[in-house]
């Protein structure tokens, strides 16, 4: 009782954005860092 | 609740099930009503693992944790992001190449049969403890705000979440969790916008901003790192990988929903739509609360938010009264100083800003002396000791402040929450008990059909088994913090045979399951021993599985190398 694999083997779809998945990797990790530092200087300009 | 507000929390709940139903209206076989035949785009993916995520008590405690505690909640959110890229690019090829309906279905196949049926077992206990919790802790909040009883709101709850998962499979549970993160969206926005329009007009909402700062609450990035300290920013971005790779990598309640995927690439997009997605939507629900602490700054927030400790405190004598006196007489002083604070803001005087700053903070620390005191009279009267009434006070701002018809849409949004996250424990504890364990153990050949109604049944037990351990959860008491924090023992075991079986070829079957079991002792063990902040247990299990694992593997090699010779 095996689901069918609806994905041929071998084939890799790109991402829809940036083209490549190492890439939309990379954005989403210097996504984090700019969301980060974003709350710190929130916290800091609110913060007396 | 106005009778508006009922038709909207009853109209959303029929909608979003009956939705939910129509989208599965053909899961008429095994793979079609356990994995949705793969069919699922990316954003409904998305969507469903945001809501099973998001359960009720998340939704009121955080809200809640922000008013007392501040921001900082939010940096446990810090390691999901990079957990999302690492599994994306590791956990969802290898999953959807295996073609397997379950996570722990793989371990097998990779390992052995031994291994498999330990970590199922540890998934089944760990998410078994956890499904009546799930189901009484909002209903407990919600009996004593809206006056039901407790059994009404976990059978109208488990009630509905049995039917629809029941009959539609994961089609139904995942796009009644798409519908169920709307509503909890529109929830928090109409709740941040309220919260804003009641404060007093001369408070704009810059002002709140700035006195949420001078109260301490804007801290949302601690740099400090403190061992001990459950939120900062060290300890989320590492212990928060860990726990978010442990929970969307190895609990099938999370994996069951990528698996749905048409394509690796969906599969992979729905986890990354989470990583961009979900540390804004936990600031927004953190931010709620800030606000909600502000407005209360200008109104005077009960003693304690409890209802029914509340009445009962005010009972209880010439204490009590003398306290509530200086109860108030704080919240006045601290509504003062908070007004002075604004008005030298505006005035831009630099000696009168630091001026009333301090007198503003002093204030805020004598108004908390008080209320911790009235904490401290309920712990001491009720004889609980780890009382508070933190899950009370966003929903009962909600029931006292929002607008008729808000508050039926803030209640569709818990009750949401609560469904979105009962109904994929439900069925992917039902999953792994007819795969992994039915299937695996006790028949192993039989027709479609057979797996289906086993399924259909699996699913009817851990509902019912949810709504009668929920009928328990009175006599749970403090227990409900304890069960929870034990749910968490057990991630760094799943995930250190995960990380062995991706990372590690030469690991044996042996070396899997004994690594397990180190790694489940250790965690109890740092538990036991040590005052380590239970973020750190992932860290610590997942290692002690990987090095107990890579060193027997290695003796039992040796071993058979010296006997062939």
């Amino acid at each position: 009782m095996r689901p069918p694999n609806r994905q041929p083997e071998g084939q890799e779809e790109p991402p829809p954005l940036l083209r490549t998945w190492g890439r939309l990797y990379a954005a989403v990790i210097l996504y984090l860092a700019l969301l980060i530092t974003g709350f710190y200087l929130f916290g800091r300009r609110f913060t007396p | 609740m106005r009778p508006l507000d009922w038709t909207i929390l009853v109209g959303s709940l029929v909608l979003v099930v009956a939705y939910g139903l129509w989208r599965s209206r053909d899961s008429g076989t095994v793979n079609k009503y356990l994995l949705a035949g793969k069919t699922m785009p990316w954003y409904a993916m998305a969507f469903s693992i945001m809501a099973t995520q998001a359960s009720a008590i998340t939704f009121i405690s955080t809200t809640g944790q922000s008013y007392v505690d501040g921001m900082r909640f939010v940096q446990l959110y810090f390691g999901l992001p990079l957990a999302m890229v690492i599994l994306s690019a590791t956990a969802v090829p290898i999953f959807h190449r295996a073609n397997v309906y379950t996570a722990y279905e793989y371990l097998e196949r990779r390992f052995d049969a031994k291994t498999r049926a330990l970590v199922s077992v540890l998934f089944l206990i760990q998410r078994g403890l956890a499904i009546g919790v799930a189901l009484y802790a909002p209903a407990i909040v919600l009996t004593v705000l809206l006056g039901w009883p407790d059994r009404l709101t976990t059978l109208v709850m488990g009630g509905l979440v049995v039917f629809y998962t029941t009959i539609g499979g994961i089609k139904a549970v995942t796009w009644a969790d798409f519908q169920q993160m709307l509503v909890m969206l529109t929830g928090l926005v109409a709740a941040l916008v309220t919260a804003v329009w009641l404060l007093p007009r001369e408070v704009s909402f810059l002002d709140a901003v700035h006195l949420a700062g001078a109260a301490g609450k804007l801290n949302p990035v601690v740099t400090r790192l403190d061992w001990n300290d459950r939120y900062n920013l060290w300890s989320g971005l590492l212990g928060g990988m860990f726990l978010a790779l442990a929970y969307f990598g190895c609990d099938q309640s999370q994996v069951q929903r990528y698996l749905t995927g048409r394509s690796i690439a969906q599969s992979r997009l729905s986890l990354l739509f989470n990583a961009a997605a979900k540390v804004p939507m936990q600031f927004l629900i953190l931010f709620i609360g800030t606000i909600v602490f502000v407005f209360y700054t200008f109104e005077k927030p009960p003693m304690v938010f409890q209802p029914v400790e509340a009445a009962r405190l005010e009972q209880s004598g010439a204490f009590y009264r003398d306290l509530a006196a200086r109860y108030e007489a704080a919240f006045e002083e601290r509504r003062r100083a908070a007004r002075q604070l604004l008005e030298a803001r505006r005035q831009g005087e630099q000696a009168a800003v630091a001026r009333s700053l301090q007198q503003y903070r002093q204030a805020s620390l004598a108004f908390e002396a008080a209320r911790e005191e009235g904490l401290r009279l309920v712990r001491q009267e009720r004889n609980q000791p780890s009382f508070n009434d933190t899950n009370y006070i966003f929903l009962g701002f909600v029931t006292r402040y929002m607008p008729a018809g808000l508050v039926g849409l803030v209640m569709a949004a818990i009750f949401a929450a609560a469904m979105s996250s009962i109904s994929a424990e439900i069925n992917s504890l039902a999953t792994v008990s007819v795969i992994d364990i039915y299937q695996r153990h006790f028949r192993r050949e039989a027709t479609d059909a057979h797996y289906l109604k086993a399924a259909r049944l699996a699913t009817v037990f851990w509902g019912a088994y949810a709504v009668v351990t929920a009928e328990f959860g009175s006599s749970l008491g403090a227990l409900i913090e304890a069960v929870n924090i034990l749910g968490s023992y057990f991630y760094g075991g799943l995930l250190g045979v995960f990380v062995l079986a991706f990372y590690f070829r030469g690991v044996t079957g042996n070396g899997a399951f004994y690594g397990v079991l180190a790694g489940e002792a250790a965690i109890f063990l740092t538990a036991y021993l040590t005052g380590l902040s239970f973020l750190w247990y992932n860290v610590v299990g997942c290692l002690v599985v990987v090095a107990v694992g890579v060193g027997i593997s290695r003796l039992e090699r040796s071993y058979l190398r010296g006997a062939r010779v």
